[in-house]
């Protein structure tokens, strides 16, 4: 008789235990969506009642950025667990290389490719996915609106190798997203800050990229896509300081709208050896998110990028 | 409370809930992140190859193609490097340079497209653990690699890292879908242009 109510009773103490934890009763930060606790939270980062959404309108791409018959890549699969998580002292993320889950398998290495790396709004931003987030083309169905507020709130979330038909040779399977999206303060477009990652120079503008060389070598390339292009704060040639003003964040994708976001690269000439063993030099991609996380800290604390 | 067995009983069940909890709470020291290092190559200024440099230059007519005559001289005599450019006078005829000595990025338009072309004889070095997933790598090391807007070419040539890049203006553009394009500019990338900084470290004079 008393074997079972001993059992119940250590049962109900383990499931208490676990809810206290997931609700922050140990002071630990929670690691499931959404922001993780009130210190978390940045100031002025909305964390309820939607980001002031201007419009919400149609979405072309749904975020994939990436045409509709091309294929999507990597069949979506969840991330491998990594043992990292937040620093402590710093803002709400999740480690690099955490993926939504089903939305590809990330990037892992903890390397930061960019250690003096100006973080590129020059307001607040959350880094998370276009298209897995609420009203991207694969998101949760109940939030269709990619003005939902989780979308402008923390943790952040690495998007770099999400599932995409594009090259990326360090992803899982050679294919992935090339950089990281990042969502300005609020939804609204034409109204956020974009500004310059290093010293360097712009060496190039299509239609919807702004591309800075950055000066000090390596020498990496940033690329910028989806700024209001027609009110760009720069010209090609233009030489830029780290913090500068290069445009304004918005959905520009080269005639069919994106959603708000900029999607921000890393490129730089890497030396490594392929999955059969080659050894290779290339120009590639690399993971942005940890260099954005040291940088958005940095930001944080104060401190200037010049 | 009274009771000894209760007491224990309670706190057995303490210290099996604390276990549980401690087994999720307690995180995994964060790894440190790792800076990446930039390696210079041994071997003369920027490791670059200098006798197979000077012979494709002269193989390119010796510096006097018309191609290239357009590109501003003083960033092409600071640029440190062997420059290459593809032999097709009407692309390279509005071609601007940006130099930074030891790196340079040239961009040309087409109509509806632009194209890059950068030279580099530095690279980080991925760490070991990370493997690239390249299942065509070409002669002289060349990989294409479909970009959001278009087709990104890297090869080695005279031990230096070269791309040629190619934009579209429209997402549907097909010499952006495919790599055709992107191959036929490397494939014509064979005139060699050198100035002053280039020259010295080529041991041919200013």
């Amino acid at each position: 008789m008393r074997a079972p109510l001993i059992f119940l009773i250590l049962i109900i103490l383990a499931v208490l235990a676990l809810v206290g934890y997931n609700s922050g009763w140990f002071g630990t930060p929670a690691t499931g969506p959404g922001p993780t606790s009130a210190g978390d939270i940045l100031p002025g980062a909305p964390v309820s009642g939607g980001p002031g959404a201007e419009s919400d309108e149609p979405v072309g791409d749904g975020g994939l950025e990436q045409l509709p018959d091309e294929p999507q890549g990597q069949t979506p699969v969840d991330p491998v667990d990594t043992p990292d998580v937040p620093a402590a002292g710093t803002f709400g993320h999740f480690p690099a290389g955490e993926l939504l889950p089903k939305s590809g398998s990330g990037y892992l290495d903890r390397t930061t490719w960019s250690p003096q790396l100006c973080f590129p709004f020059a307001e607040d931003a959350f880094a998370n996915s276009q298209v897995y987030g609420p009203g991207g083309g694969m998101g949760p169905k109940d939030k269709p609106s990619q003005c939902d507020a989780t979308n402008y709130s923390l943790p952040w979330r690495d998007n770099f190798c999400e599932s995409r038909g594009h090259a990326s040779p360090l992803c899982a399977n050679g294919k992935g997203h090339q950089g990281q999206d990042i969502r300005p303060a609020t939804c609204k477009k034409d109204k956020h800050w974009v500004v310059a990652a290093e010293d360097g120079i712009i060496t190039d503008m299509g239609t919807y990229t702004v591309t800075l060389t950055g000066s000090a070598p390596p020498h990496r390339v940033y690329r910028y896509l989806h700024m209001r292009m027609n009110q760009l704060a720069v010209t090609e040639g233009a030489v830029v300081k780290a913090g500068d003003n290069l445009g304004k964040a918005s959905n520009d994708f080269g005639g069919t709208p994106t959603t708000i976001h900029m999607h921000f690269e890393i490129r730089a000439g890497v030396a490594g050896t392929s999955t059969d063993g080659k050894a290779v030099k290339l120009h590639t991609f690399l993971p942005p998110y940890q260099s954005l996380v040291a940088a958005y800290d940095r930001k944080r604390a104060g401190q200037a990028c010049q | 409370m009274r009771n000894p067995k209760i007491r224990g009983l309670i706190a057995a069940g303490a210290t099996l809930a604390a276990v549980t909890a401690s087994a999720q709470v307690a995180p995994t020291p964060t790894p440190r992140p790792v800076i990446a290092p930039v390696t210079r190559p041994p071997g003369g200024p920027g490791g670059v190859d200098w006798a197979a440099a000077v012979g494709g230059l002269r193989q390119s007519g010796g510096g006097n193609s018309p191609v290239g005559r357009g590109l501003n001289q003083a960033a092409v005599d600071k640029t440190q490097l062997p420059i290459l450019l593809p032999a097709d006078p009407d692309l390279m005829g509005g071609a601007r340079i940006y130099s930074f000595g030891d790196y340079y990025s040239i961009t040309a338009n087409l109509p509806g497209a632009r194209v890059s072309l950068t030279g580099t004889a530095q690279t980080m070095p991925l760490p070991a653990t990370s493997k690239l997933n390249l299942p065509n790598i070409g002669p002289e090391q060349l990989v294409v690699q479909r970009t959001v807007d278009g087709q990104l070419a890297s090869f080695v040539r005279y031990g230096v890292l070269y791309t040629a890049e190619l934009r579209c203006d429209a997402p549907s553009d097909t010499r952006c879908r495919t790599e055709t394009y992107v191959r036929s500019l490397v494939a014509k990338s064979t005139v060699v242009v050198m100035g002053k900084a280039a020259r010295l470290a080529a041991g041919l004079g200013a």
